[in-house]
């Protein structure tokens, strides 16, 4: 009976060891293990054994039993690793066939720089203006010291609907609407963003355009500050290796007034095309507030002082972005939009 | 402005190179547009003399000429008609260059050989403008007195380096070539020359006897003055003063003209010459005209006048417009023998209405405009006797003739040398500011610790401290000003929360896949006929610009549809398969037309969308958007938003499609819609395929929006859910049937949601299937089978009562 053990288990581990599917590995298990399998049978007739056999032919069943398991599910593993293996080599897919993105829409970049000159000036305090677009001459030339038949208007052709009424020429006249909503003498801080017009339609001018302007009034406020904020601001938006260079100008609201340019961006200021092989591009106009707006607005320019500041746009988004041609934002060519994320 | 290197170093030893001079005038508020060398690229060629010509023996236009220039004589074929034996030319020999590029070499023509070319003013890059009428056709022919083989730049002044200076408006002072020369000498520290101002006087006589002078409009006119000149001869002015003219811009045309154009370049001060002869009693009289006064000026336009305009006339009728233009009857001709030459102080305002109101902008008038140094006067008409005495082109009466009703006010500021100091933001000493106040010609005294500053009589921008402290700061230079940032309190910087709402809108709409525009705020009045507005809609009633620039931006928007369609049709017809375009922006709501008040500036949102669903992809759905796909935007965007007070009604929107538009209710008031293009409108704005438009109001949103979302609980119990499909006739609206479910289901019922609409072989013409998916759900137990059951065989029941409905297997 010992032989006859033996030789089963000889046997059935050399079947085991040719079996190469899950599927026979289940049907040996059925065959030696099973139910009706031969360990059953031999140890149904057990009863036949003498008593004093009987443990030791118990005994080397259940080793056979138990090695035959144990290489049974060795095998298992084995052979689930590799029908697994198998399985993620036929699911391969075409790992080059495009994606199904969902489709993403685009901001315009004037949105997008207009946003972030808006950022940088509310980490610094500034809170942000609006104002009308529809303006009235008052708020547009004269309480920015600039009265009828000034020559300095001609700096800005303007749209007029009346001759009372018109579209403003720069988000400035909120620097009036802002001092005049407030009690005399309160410090303000703030910028205007806003969409501006001018009676010019070429190349490099789009009649509607947008701006961004800048009030700080308070006490105690210089050139020296202005210069400074500027700088920041500058840097922020064009990165700190930047330079800023300040030249005297000329604006009626603003005394002493100063256009600023920054080192050229596309070029580093060594020239190019693009700064005319200057080395510096325009990018605002500014200036200490004229005790003249100061004083038509309620404040006392012997008491407070302040700086004002005015930047285009679309001029700081070309730069930004790499455009070369202003017409493009108004165009609103998709392929164009679709450019800036 | 253009000034001439050459003519600006007459007055101010300019010892620096070009470059560095512009850069110098640049850093003190001068801004220099452009640096031109004249006659740059202008090589080898020189002025010779046409010693044989005749006509070329195989051409008819061609002639043969042979030319003495000085380094020998050549043969040079010419087309040009106006070549003569014995002119002066210029001569382009071979291997000499032109501005153009161009380098001669030898030409064989009809058999011939040509050794260079006889150039035209053009071709020597002269602006035929600037030319008498006799220069600017054919080649340039030069005084016969001329040498022979001198270089052409020389000649003709083309050695002159131009420089370009955009004037800011308050410098009237810089708006000459002496201006210029003195804010020179003050930067470079360089002496300033003045030129000369003696006048021989040598007709005698005195000219208060032969003149006379009256100003009735004294606001307009501070000081008038004028001399008489006698025995005029009229001719040429002298080449120099041509190169000059030129080289600033302007045309040379006799000598009496030239010197009063000439002296307005130098010294700044427009000038006037009359015939004296033909000024009745010799009298000029300044001032206003009558209304409807007619004037023929210079140009032989007749001009109407009004009581605004500055009129100089002599004793019967108006002779001039003041500032702007003479007149032609009184004008200086080739047979005038005596002039009365005029220099004024004209109001600047009135010249820039007079000017602007008749289209007549000169030299003259942008100089008065930004108003002339009454000073001035005297220098000129001193400068202009002077010239044209050393031209011998007169003699020259005694004594100025002038009216000066009330004598200017030098300008005096008293200020505190502190107070300059904190308004720039550095420590200047009081000794440099008064060094550099001085260097630009200002008077200082002290009083006290103050500074009492006398305002040169040109410098009429000055006239507070806030003006003195930019003179300090700009010649300190505004580089070597120390930057600091302002010493403010902390605070929180804020944008208005419609602002905030409108960068959600944008984000949610470009998340979505839309893309951002930029539309124009003007349109073309004629979209709203293209928008089939009616005759008596009120966005019809639009603010118009006076001066448009074209019809295409002449009308502020009223709605935002016509925008957005072109931004669509633009790129539809650009290859693009879908337009999927939205703007937040304004329109414009008048009160009452005219304007006679403040317009609503109202925010909207405007979409449209078209074309494709999805780009061309290899895993394609659906084809074309349609309304669904708008009023999906619509209500993501207003749930996103957290708007949920509305209710979507019928409403006739004209420009779209009756059957498939809606709008968008809030608290009883239409705050929006959506809907397809109604199909004319398509066709109009050459959309060539259906489009979907949403026009939406921001303001009504805002206070949704920036709600604070509150948290609800999430459910403990397990919710239950049922299918139904029902068969109804085909006019049955998904609203209706999602009513009678929600009416009788009980409260158990947590949503129902339209899942299937079927049309087709299974079910009865005229009729649809609708299968709803309907969830129940309890906040305080499991709900049961029977308690679900029981609900749906009600709803079964109802929806069959109410629309004849049958259930669906």
């Amino acid at each position: 009976m010992r032989e006859e053990l033996l030789s089963l288990k000889e046997q059935a581990l050399s079947e085991l060891a040719e079996v190469s599917s899950l599927d026979a590995l289940k049907d040996l298990r059925v065959k030696y293990l099973g139910k009706k399998g031969p360990m059953t049978e031999i140890l149904r007739g057990m009863g036949k054994l003498p008593a004093e056999e009987r443990p030791k032919i118990g005994q080397i069943v259940n080793e056979i039993k138990s090695t035959l398991e144990s290489a049974i599910n060795e095998k298992t593993v084995v052979l689930e690793q590799k029908a697994l293996e198998e399985k993620l080599a036929n699911e391969k897919v075409d790992i080059t066939l495009p994606g199904r993105q969902p489709k993403e829409g685009h901001l315009h970049p004037i949105t997008l720089t207009m946003r972030e000159i808006k950022k940088i000036f509310m980490r610094m305090g500034f809170d942000v203006m609006e104002g009308p677009e529809i303006e009235n001459d008052y708020f547009n030339f004269e309480a920015l010291n600039l009265p009828k038949d000034h020559p300095a208007r001609d700096m800005q052709d303007t749209f007029y609907i009346t001759d009372e009424y018109l579209l403003r020429t720069h988000t400035s006249p909120v620097q009036a609407r802002t001092m005049q909503a407030q009690k005399p003498d309160t410090p303000v801080r703030v910028i205007v963003p806003g969409t501006v017009y001018r009676c010019d339609y070429d190349a490099t001018h789009s009649p509607m355009f947008h701006q961004v302007e800048g009030l700080v009034v308070d006490k105690n406020i210089s050139l020296a500050d202005l210069k400074g904020t500027l700088e920041l601001f500058l840097k922020e938006m064009f990165g700190s290796s930047v330079k800023v260079r300040l030249r005297p100008s000329y604006f009626p609201f603003t005394e002493p007034s100063a256009e600023v340019d920054i080192s050229c961006v596309i070029c580093g200021g060594h020239g190019c095309r693009v700064c005319k092989n200057s080395g510096w591009l325009e990018i605002l106009g500014s200036g200490m507030v004229h005790p003249n707006v100061l004083r038509m607005s309620g404040y006392d320019p012997d008491k407070m002082s302040g700086f004002a500041f005015g930047m285009g746009v679309e001029r700081i988004a070309m730069l930004k972005y790499g455009i070369d041609d202003l017409r493009l934002f108004f165009e609103n060519d998709l392929r164009f939009i679709r450019q800036f994320k | 402005m253009l000034a001439s290197l050459e003519w600006l170093k007459q007055y101010v030893d300019i010892n620096i190179p070009a470059d560095e001079l512009v850069d110098k005038i640049t850093r003190v508020g001068l801004e220099v547009e452009t640096v031109t060398k004249l006659g740059e690229g202008l090589e080898g060629v020189l002025t010779g003399k046409v010693t044989h010509i005749e006509r070329h023996p195989n051409s008819d236009h061609l002639w043969v000429c042979m030319m003495d220039y000085g380094q020998g004589i050549v043969q040079i074929l010419t087309g040009a008609q106006n070549v003569h034996q014995d002119d002066m030319v210029p001569v382009a020999v071979v291997g000499s260059r032109l501005p153009n590029g161009m380098k001669l070499k030898k030409a064989k023509m009809r058999g011939l050989d040509s050794f260079g070319m006889l150039c035209s003013a053009e071709e020597l890059g002269i602006d035929s403008k600037l030319l008498l009428p006799e220069q600017r056709n054919g080649i340039f022919i030069l005084p016969p007195d001329t040498p022979i083989g001198v270089d052409i730049k020389e000649v003709l002044g083309l050695n002159d380096t131009v420089i370009d200076i955009d004037l800011t408006a308050n410098r009237a002072d810089c708006f000459s070539i002496i201006g210029l020369a003195r804010e020179i000498a003050a930067v470079t520290g360089c002496e300033l020359k003045m030129p000369a101002l003696t006048v021989k006087e040598a007709a005698g006589g005195s000219a208060a006897d032969m003149a006379a002078i009256k100003i009735e409009a004294a606001d307009l006119c501070k000081r008038f003055a004028v001399r008489v000149l006698k025995n005029i001869k009229i001719g040429p002015s002298p080449d120099w003063m041509q190169k000059r003219m030129r080289a600033c811009g302007v045309r040379p045309i006799s000598n009496v003209v030239d010197v009063t154009n000439y002296v307005m370049l130098e010294l700044g001060q427009p000038m006037h010459a009359y015939d004296y002869d033909k000024v009745a009693d010799h009298t000029l009289i300044v001032r206003r005209a009558a209304n409807g006064e007619k004037l023929v000026t210079l140009d032989e336009q007749e001009r109407i006048l009004d009581e605004s305009m500055i009129t100089i006339a002599d004793t019967k009728h108006a002779v001039g417009l003041g500032g702007v233009m003479g007149g032609l009857e009184t004008e200086v001709t080739d047979a005038t023998v005596n002039v009365m030459l005029e220099a004024a102080t004209f109001n600047g305002p009135s010249i820039r209405r007079t000017s602007r109101a008749l289209g007549l902008r000169s030299e003259a008038s942008g100089r008065f405009e930004r108003g002339v140094d009454t000073v001035l006067t005297h220098n000129a008409l001193n400068r202009a006797a002077n010239l044209l005495e050393e031209m011998g082109a007169c003699e020259t009466v005694a004594g100025i003739v002038e009216a000066y009703p009330e004598p200017v006010q030098p300008t005096v500021i008293n200020v505190a040398p502190a107070a300059i100091n904190n308004r720039i933001g550095i420590t200047i000493s009081k000794e440099e500011m008064i060094a550099t106040l001085t260097s630009l010609q200002f008077a200082v005294a002290e009083e006290g610790g103050n500074l009492l500053i006398t305002v040169p009589s040109w410098r009429n921008d000055v006239t507070c401290d806030a003006d003195i402290s930019e003179e300090i700061a700009r010649i300190h230079g505004l580089d070597h000003i120390q930057s600091h940032l302002p010493v403010l309190g902390v605070t929180q910087g804020r944008q208005f929360v419609i602002e905030d709402v409108k960068d959600s809108i944008q984000d949610y709409m470009a998340g979505v896949g839309m893309s951002e525009v930029m539309t124009y705020s003007f349109i073309n009045p004629s979209a709203f006929d293209k928008l089939q507005l009616p005759a008596d809609d009120s966005r019809r009633q639009a603010i118009e610009l006076l001066n448009p620039i074209t019809d295409e931006f002449k009308v502020m928007r009223t709605t935002m549809a016509a925008s957005l369609l072109n931004a669509a049709a633009y790129n539809l017809a650009r290859q693009q398969s879908k337009a999927a375009v939205f703007e937040v922006g304004r329109i414009y709501l008048p009160k009452q037309l005219p304007l006679k008040e403040f317009p609503e500036e109202r925010s909207v949102l405007c979409a449209v969308i078209s074309g494709k669903c999805n780009d061309l992809s290899w895993c394609t759905c659906r084809d074309n958007v349609d309304f669904y796909d708008i009023k999906g935007v619509a209500e993501g965007l207003l749930a996103k938003l957290q708007f949920t007070a509305y209710t979507l009604v019928p409403y006739t929107v004209p420009y779209l499609h009756p059957g498939k538009s809606c709008a968008i209710e809030h608290n009883g008031k239409i705050i929006g819609w959506f809907g397809e293009v109604h199909p004319l409108v398509q066709e109009a704005f050459g959309l060539g395929q259906e489009a979907y438009l949403l026009e939406l109001e921001v303001e009504p949103l805002v206070e949704a929006a920036t709600a604070v979302p509150q948290y609800q609980h999430l459910p403990k119990y397990p919710s239950m859910s049922r299918d139904i499909a029902v068969v109804v006739p085909a006019s049955v609206t998904n609203a209706e049937l999602e009513r009678v479910i929600r009416e009788h289901a009980g409260e158990l019922l947590q949503d129902v949601r339209v899942f299937d609409i079927y049309t087709g072989k299974q079910v009865a013409e005229g009729c649809k299937s609708m299968a709803f998916n309907l969830t129940y759900q309890a906040a305080d137990r499991t709900l049961t089978d029977a308690e679900v059951d029981a609900s749906m065989k009600k709803v079964i029941a109802e929806v069959g009562e109410a629309y004849k409905a049958k259930l669906r297997d």
